[in-house]
């Protein structure tokens, strides 16, 4: 009974998730010129999307973009999180909640104050155009909150021994972190950048506000078309972002648990060789 | 082993060898906590010190001052006569095994020893050799291409063991070295420990909590309370002639029988307790009618259903609790004052007959050399 209850609210959640989804892939293929109505099956507009200059350009904005933002938040956020992790001082609480202030406060307002900021400065100095640059600052700027949280819990649960016997053995602390930090958090590292790149690569409001002429992001130029009216070759650039964000998860959800299958086994061989 | 241990202790102290010498350390954390108040020390070299105590004694912090983890409040550290008080961890000749081993789990058995001879820029060729023969040492030659995550717990001690003397430092340091062992494991390890120690010959400060690793691995004891030191002395020596009602206590079990001095003579002393009246084979450092404890260990009592001859050292009771252990047995006497006295008896033959049993009245005595009078 109980069973039966829990899978049929199961059903339910996963169907209000991915209908959505599923509808959109699904009308990616549709021959009509009308998003909503079904006509036959086609790929014309995977074909169209090809020769879309607009739409690729956004895209190659976009994947760079991604890329420095994602670099920078993870560079950023490494050394927040170690400050705050490793270091006791004046104003630690407040400066740690501060550090987390950006994950809290609405895009919106996060976009406007470096608007007017990006503004002000520009007036004074004549730098940055908006731009490229601006947009990166921006996604930088929530990037690397996300990041510090990241970088910050996986310090945490890192034993400190580890650092301390580093030392022990000769380490100065600048070889403390390239040799055992650094190694101990990559997998942290890899998860913060994968989530600033996901960040950077689907906003639209910090944009809006950050970019000037000529650096249309992809969520931008799929914003502007949608708002002139659907077209099926939004719905075409959508489905191919969607198969590539689904291989990558698919892909490292198997390698990681095949890794940690592999690791629970080593530990208990080892736990047997001991005991004999 | 116990008589090498003194008879190296005795070579030491003739040559006034001392490695490790602390002075007035004191360690105050947020201007007030004193985890360490005041405790001054010499190690000899060669010798394996133990730091005895219960969480939260000091023992660690003092341990962590050694390895540099901690700047002393007050106070000097001096090792092999040169100031390395104010000495960052790694210029230290000093190296650490620590409790939870933290051995690197992303560098193999072999990187890991081999980490603190690359920090020193020491050439490929020789930490091969000294990487090789402290594998033979542990006997983990066959491991070395392992993660520490497919070791043992006995394998991953004896790695980070390895890695610690790897830089044959002057002075070892050993956080509870058996604590994160299972019991089965530990006896085994403990003398493999000591044979690894006394074959290097490193000098060693032991941090433990538990007395028997303490009696069993050290030459010499120091027992902390509070931060400071109640009693240092080698292990028989705290066993047997503890200063204090609180070191007989934490050491072993004992019975304490409060009573004030009768008689005080040079060669003996009588002290009258409400539940009987020992006689003591020796002089003591009190007066007449000083109040005094005095202990008797359960394994000095000897159990009896007759009466002791004599007015001295024996009283009378009924058995309440009787706990089996194999090779001894230990009986709970509760004495006509209502006091328990505890009292171990070896199980000599099969006797399954004629024991004891629960409600049995008995006699304890015992020698009058086997008491330490305690005016602490």
């Amino acid at each position: 009974m109980t069973n039966t209850f829990g899978r049929s609210w199961m059903i339910a959640v996963y169907l209000f998730l991915y209908i959505p989804i599923i509808t959109l892939v699904v009308f990616s293929f549709n021959g009509s010129p009308l998003v909503t109505v079904w006509s036959e099956f086609t790929l014309k507009w995977y074909g169209k999307l090809a020769q879309d200059r607009e739409i690729i350009a956004g895209v190659i904005l976009s994947l760079k973009l991604a890329f420095l933002s994602g670099m920078l938040s993870v560079l950023f956020g490494t050394f927040t999180a170690f400050a705050l992790v490793r270091y006791r001082f004046r104003g630690h609480t407040l400066l740690s909640s501060m550090a987390n202030m950006p994950l809290v406060m609405p895009d919106v307002l996060v976009g406007l104050s470096l608007l007017l900021m990006l503004v002000s400065l520009q007036r004074w100095l004549g730098y940055p155009e908006r731009g490229l640059l601006t947009i990166l600052l921006g996604h930088a700027f929530l990037g690397t909150a996300y990041a510090a949280v990241v970088v910050v819990s996986r310090l945490r649960e890192m034993d400190s021994k580890l650092e301390e016997a580093a030392m022990d053995l000769g380490c100065k602390p600048f070889q403390v972190f390239t040799l055992v930090t650094f190694p101990l958090i990559v997998p942290a590292l890899v998860s913060a950048f994968l989530l600033t790149f996901t960040l950077s690569f689907d906003d639209v409001v910090l944009s809006a506000f950050l970019s000037g002429p000529g650096s249309t992001t992809l969520p931008l130029v799929i914003f502007s078309r949608a708002r002139l009216g659907l077209s099926p070759s939004i719905n075409a650039v959508a489905a191919v972002t969607i198969a590539v964000v689904s291989i990558a998860v698919i892909v490292s959800s198997i390698y990681q648990s095949r890794a940690e299958k592999q690791r629970m086994r080593e530990i208990a061989q080892a736990y047997n060789d001991g005991n004999q | 082993m116990a008589a090498e241990k003194t008879l190296k202790l005795e070579k030491n102290s003739l040559h006034q060898d001392n490695l490790l010498r602390i002075e007035n350390l004191t360690k105050i954390y947020d201007g007030s906590v004193k985890a360490v108040d005041d405790v001054s020390l010499t190690v000899a070299k060669g010798e394996i010190f133990g730091l005895l105590g219960s969480s939260g004694c000091g023992k660690s912090t003092l341990l962590r001052m050694l390895a540099g983890f901690e700047v002393p409040t007050n106070g000097k550290i001096f090792l092999a006569g040169e100031d390395i008080t104010n000495l960052p961890p790694y210029q230290r000749p000093i190296n650490m095994m620590f409790q939870s081993y933290a051995l690197f789990p992303h560098l193999s058995v072999w990187d890991n020893i081999a980490f603190g001879l690359r920090r020193d820029g020491m050439a490929k060729e020789k930490i091969m050799e000294r990487v090789e023969s402290l594998l033979k040492l542990v006997q983990l030659g066959k491991f070395a291409k392992r993660k520490p995550h497919q070791l043992s717990g006995g394998q991953q001690q004896r790695v980070a063991l390895a890695r610690s003397l790897a830089k044959q430092p002057k002075l070892l340091l050993l956080d509870e070295p058996l604590g994160a062992l299972d019991k089965k494991l530990r006896e085994s390890t403990q003398l493999e420990l000591v044979n690894i120690i006394e074959e290097v010959g490193v000098t060693c400060v032991l941090v433990t909590h538990d007395q028997e690793e303490a009696m069993t691995i050290s030459s010499r004891i120091a027992v902390m309370s509070e931060g400071s030191f109640l009693q240092v002395g080698t292990p028989d020596e705290i066993y047997e002639t503890p200063n204090s009602r609180l070191i007989a206590d934490f050491i072993g079990n004992v019975n304490i029988f409060e009573g004030v001095v009768d008689e005080d003579l040079p060669d003996h002393v009588t002290v009258k307790c409400p539940e009987c009246t020992h006689y003591v084979g020796h002089g003591i450092t009190g007066s007449s009618g000083m109040s005094v404890g005095v202990a008797v260990r359960p394994e000095k009592i000897l159990l009896s259903k007759t009466k002791p001859k004599g007015k001295y050292n024996w009283c009378e009771g009924e058995v309440t609790d009787i706990a089996y252990f194999g090779a001894h047995t230990t009986y709970h006497l509760k004495l006509m004052t209502g006091m328990i006295l505890k009292v171990q008896q070896q199980n000599r033959t099969r006797n399954l007959e004629g024991g004891f049993t629960w409600g049995d009245r008995a006699f304890a005595q015992w020698d009058d050399l086997a008491m330490i009078v305690l005016t602490h």
